[in-house]
């Protein structure tokens, strides 16, 4: 039976709950332990008791407790609702839904509680749910908008647009006045209400609406959009014409606008003087236009592209514009506009020479031109589809000769080592720009970004230090965490895994899968807030944004990375698996021992480092320990790199990487060799039918194709009956009957001029015979002499003579290294 | 904050510790009061709510509202469910191999088998296959 509280006792709770909300968490413990003194089984005291608990970080008591409280107080909604609001703060949102469910049961008329199952219902996009409690929740505020507009957007969630566009009317009819124009909550409920209607597909209501209703829309910019694209959808050309070049007259930059204005004027897209000459008109119209003299470059050809380029790239040149190259890269796709780009800009620089001795010009600062030419030319000659690094060096030295102070010219300089693979020059130069500029943030995280990949960790978290927030607790690293940094994580990790520091690399991988939870998380602030303030249409593009999170290629990258190292720890199981060992080169047992005692004894340093640094400055923050973060108990990622199952650990990457990247062929790759691991073949073939579907002649592919059946023939008869029969009907991209190394030999004759397809044909040929290894090493050598092998590829080939322990290593090397005498991978160790 | 306290029932709980013979509608009220305490945890204010709003309106559009969203949501969720349900059998056995081969969940492997009649082979044929 539930005890009751006297007078006394019940303002005594309620000094409980205002602390609770005051976050006063002491005094609130100390008023419910004077309840508790007198009445020990008061459930709502313990619960609340519980409950600030839980703010204290105290989750496992506060969970005791709250069980507690529900045994003296099983039918009290507070209960159950505290029950609920610990679950969901440990998200475990499915069982605090449960416990809320519970506690409306109990009390159906509170608000509060049905707030609360409302809000989790939809982060976990239980719309059916969610459209039931946000009509309860409707039936108990009617009068306000914010609940009306709740349950269209519930609604439309769930799919159904019409019964949303309905809820919207409804409450619009219920109002006595018309609201005033500057009613900001209505003027976005209008354009949201215009966005059903559109959604639906009735255009002609859509229009008919933003020209009634959205006439006065306090979004002005939407409005002119979106009824330019409806005109145009509706074929009403002259009209959407005169709406596009209002557009075109606010903003003038917007590729969007032209591309609508054409379409709309019914421009063929094969007439192309017309289509230039609307460009024209506005270039002519706003002198500082950008987009008008380039958006043509896109659709001219032969003289007339040359002609306009040539205009464009004075233009730009003239001024010293450091982007003129970023502006035009994207036009290298065609190899006639890639020669004529630079024989443009070299001409400029000629007839520049020219005439700055004949008379010196251009507002006298011809230098500004001049160093942009040749920035614009090493820019050329580092990019991918034009790249001669010795010319692209060549240039930015002239540049810098001429601009010495240029944070650009050197950033770009520090690229073109990178791309000779010397990372530690890049790093070197990269640090030079920075110290031109040292309070430039940009070029401060290039330094930093080079800096890791020339594996100085240090120097690089030193460097990011310098634009972190110093009163951070946990230096730099905290901050970036806190920042979410996510490019430093994956840099960092990425040299974690290259110096072989396995726990550290996959600490930094799972921190960035940490920061997509948050992500996720953090939307469910929004399900609120966004009501609140009636943004809706920003909040339903969060929605589906939220839906795809895991879609970015931070994530994939990070994933992969992650994954990969776990298949390394697979396949050659460290002994202590801590940071310090596991690069492939110190597989000599003695060697690895040495590793390992010597990553034991710096571990320990560290460790010796961090209690000294622990044992002073903690005292002024003790204060405010309730807000200090938890501290971290694997800094290192020891725990993590000490996994005994690194196949079930990297299905926590996989399973979202192959969710929402399906068409990423490296994900549907690494799902292969992770599954192919763990034996599940189905799901192996999957993956691998999925890789081939998307290149089919790639050489992971290959490989996996014939290791697929390698597996298979070994492991035919473990596997289910049922499965095997549909694995043997899928698996069409081998015959049945074929012989591997025929099969193999033919891909490797197909490919033999692209080394990373033979590289690939050879692992295979070694794997299915043998025998043959010392002839497959030397031809892996050779892949080297290969006119188009790049030095990433040489790379891989390096790895792979390495993990075979090959003799033909230090030829590989040497040869390597003559071929690429600047970059740092392949010279001689000292 | 809350309302004060009724005074009648400030009378009947002022006995303290005696954990019986609760008066309901002191418990209830108590409740209440603590109902209302745990809602304001997180109080926004609401503005002016409605000022503008014709209560009379705003009762017909519920009314309209709730018949027409309340007989739309029960109509297609039967129909829904005589779509899933349309009683296929499945083999116990199947589903543990779909969760076994394909990691499924128990529930994502039924569902699976029976989009596919049942038919496991079928079913797993169709789950690796790729997506167009």
């Amino acid at each position: 039976m539930p005890q009751v509280l006297s007078t006394k006792e019940q303002s005594l709770f309620r000094t409980v709950v205002r602390n609770y909300e005051d976050k006063q968490y002491k005094k609130g413990v100390k008023a419910a332990d004077q309840i508790l003194r007198k009445n020990p089984k008061h459930g709502d005291t313990l619960a609340m008791k519980a409950l600030i608990m839980n703010s204290q970080g105290k989750t496992d008591e506060a969970f005791a407790l709250a069980k507690v409280a529900l045994q003296c107080d099983m039918k009290s909604h507070v209960c159950w609702h505290v029950y609920g609001l610990l679950y969901r703060a440990v998200k475990n949102f499915e069982e605090a839904i449960k416990a809320y469910k519970f506690a409306l049961r109990l009390e159906p008329d509170s608000a509060q509680i049905q707030r609360d199952l409302a809000l989790l219902q939809i982060q976990m996009r239980d719309y059916q749910g969610y459209i039931v409690s946000r009509r309860a929740m409707l039936t108990g505020r009617s009068g306000m908008r914010q609940s009306w507009t709740a349950l269209a957007v519930a609604h439309h969630l769930n799919g159904d647009l019409a019964e949303a566009e309905r809820v919207l009317t409804a409450y619009e009819d219920t109002l006595k006045n018309t609201p005033s124009k500057t009613d900001f909550e209505n003027s976005e409920a209008v354009m949201y209400k215009n966005s059903l209607i559109a959604e639906q597909g009735d255009i002609e209501r859509a229009l008919e609406h933003l020209e009634s209703a959205g006439k006065h829309n306090l979004d002005r910019l939407a409005v002119l959009e979106l009824r330019a694209t409806y005109l145009t959808q509706l074929g009403r050309k002259e009209e959407a014409a005169k709406a596009y070049s209002t557009l075109l007259d606010r903003n003038s930059e917007y590729k969007k606008y032209y591309d609508g204005l054409i379409e709309a004027m019914e421009v063929h897209l094969d007439d192309l003087k017309a289509r230039k000459a609307v460009y024209d008109g506005y270039a002519e119209k706003y002198p500082r236009c950008d987009a008008a003299r380039r958006l043509p470059l896109d659709f001219l050809h032969g003289d007339e592209f040359r002609d306009a380029a040539d205009k464009y790239i004075h233009r730009m040149l003239d001024k010293g514009v450091p982007s003129t190259f970023a502006n035009l890269k994207h036009l290298y796709s065609d190899s006639f506009k890639k020669e004529t780009l630079p024989s443009l800009v070299q001409q400029y620089i000629d007839s520049d020479k020219s005439s700055a001795n004949e008379e010196p010009k251009r507002n006298g600062d011809t230098s500004k031109g001049a160093s942009a030419a040749f920035y614009f030319l090493a820019q050329h000659y580092n990019y991918y589809l034009s790249r001669d690094l010795d010319k692209a060096m060549e240039y930015i030295e002239k540049a810098i000769e001429l601009e010495p102070e240029s944070v650009d010219f050197h950033m770009t300089k520090a690229r073109i080592w990178k791309h000779n693979g010397n990372t530690q020059k890049a790093s070197e130069i990269m640090e030079q720009a920075r110290s031109l500029d040292t309070r430039d943030r940009h070029i401060n995280t290039k330094a930093a970004k080079y800096q890791l990949r020339n594996d100085e960790s240090e120097a690089a978290i030193k460097t990011m230090g310098l634009f972190t927030r110093a009163e951070t607790v946990g230096g730099p690293l905290a901050d970036l965490h806190d920042m979410q940094c996510v490019w430093f994580l994956t840099e960092d990790g990425e040299s974690y895994v290259r110096q072989g520091k396995i726990g550290l690399a996959l600490k930094r991988f799972t921190s960035i899968y940490n920061i997509f939870d948050v992500w996720q998380e953090d939307q469910f602030d929004f399900h609120s807030f966004s009501l609140r303030k009636g943004q809706i249409r920003a909040y339903i593009e969060m929605m589906r944004w939220e839906d795809h999170l895991r879609e970015h290629p931070f994530y994939s990258r990070a994933a992969l990375s992650a994954i990969s190292v776990y298949i390394r720890m697979h396949d050659v199981p460290l002994l202590n698996g801590a940071n310090g060992v596991g690069h492939s080169d110190a597989d000599d047992a003695a060697e690895r021992k040495k590793a390992a005692k010597k990553a034991r004894k710096e571990a320990q340093k560290a460790e010796r480092e961090a209690a000294a640094k622990k044992a002073e400055p903690n005292k002024p923050t003790s204060q405010g320990s309730e807000d200090t973060k938890k501290k971290d108990d694997d800094p290192d990622g020891a725990k993590l790199a000490a996994t005994t199952e690194p196949m079930n650990d990297a299905m926590k990457f996989l399973t979202p990487l192959l969710q929402f990247s399906p068409k990423n062929i490296d994900a549907q790759i690494a799902g292969f060799e992770v599954y192919i691991r763990r034996r599940k073949y189905l799901l192996a073939l999957k993956c691998l039918l999925a890789a081939a579907a998307l290149d089919k002649e790639h050489s992971k592919v290959h490989e996996q194709t014939v290791r697929f059946k390698l597996a298979l023939d070994k492991d035919s008869e473990t596997l289910p009956p049922k499965s095997l029969e549909v694995i043997k009907s899928e698996f069409t991209l081998l015959a049945a009957s074929v012989d591997l190394t025929k099969f193999n030999d033919e891909y490797l004759a197909k490919y033999k001029d692209c080394a990373r397809r033979a590289l690939s044909a050879l692992k295979i040929r070694k794997l299915l015979n043998p025998e043959s290894s010392s002839k497959c090493e030397k031809d892996v050598a050779a892949v080297i002499s290969l006119p188009t092998t790049t030095v990433e590829e040489a790379t891989e080939a390096l790895d792979l003579l390495t993990s075979w322990k090959s003799s033909e290593i230090e030829g590989l090397r040497s040869k390597a290294a003559a071929k690429w005498p600047k970059a740092t991978i392949f010279a001689a160790k000292a | 904050m809350a309302d004060p306290q009724p005074p009648n029932v400030v009378e009947g709980a002022t006995t303290g510790d005696i954990d019986e013979e609760v008066p309901i509608a002191a418990k209830s009220a108590e409740d209440r009061k603590a109902a209302a305490a745990l809602s304001t945890l997180d109080n926004r204010d609401d503005e002016s709510s409605g000022k503008d709003v014709d209560q009379e309106a705003v009762r017909k559009a519920m009314e309209r509202l709730g018949g027409a969203g309340a007989t739309n949501g029960v109509v297609t969720k039967k129909d829904e469910q005589k779509v899933v349900k349309k009683a296929i059998k499945v083999d116990p056995a199947d589903v543990t191999l779909l969760v076994e081969e394909l990691e499924l969940t128990k529930i994502k492997a039924t569902d699976l088998l029976k989009a596919h009649e049942g038919d496991v082979e079928k079913a797993l044929r169709a789950y690796i296959a790729p997506a167009a």
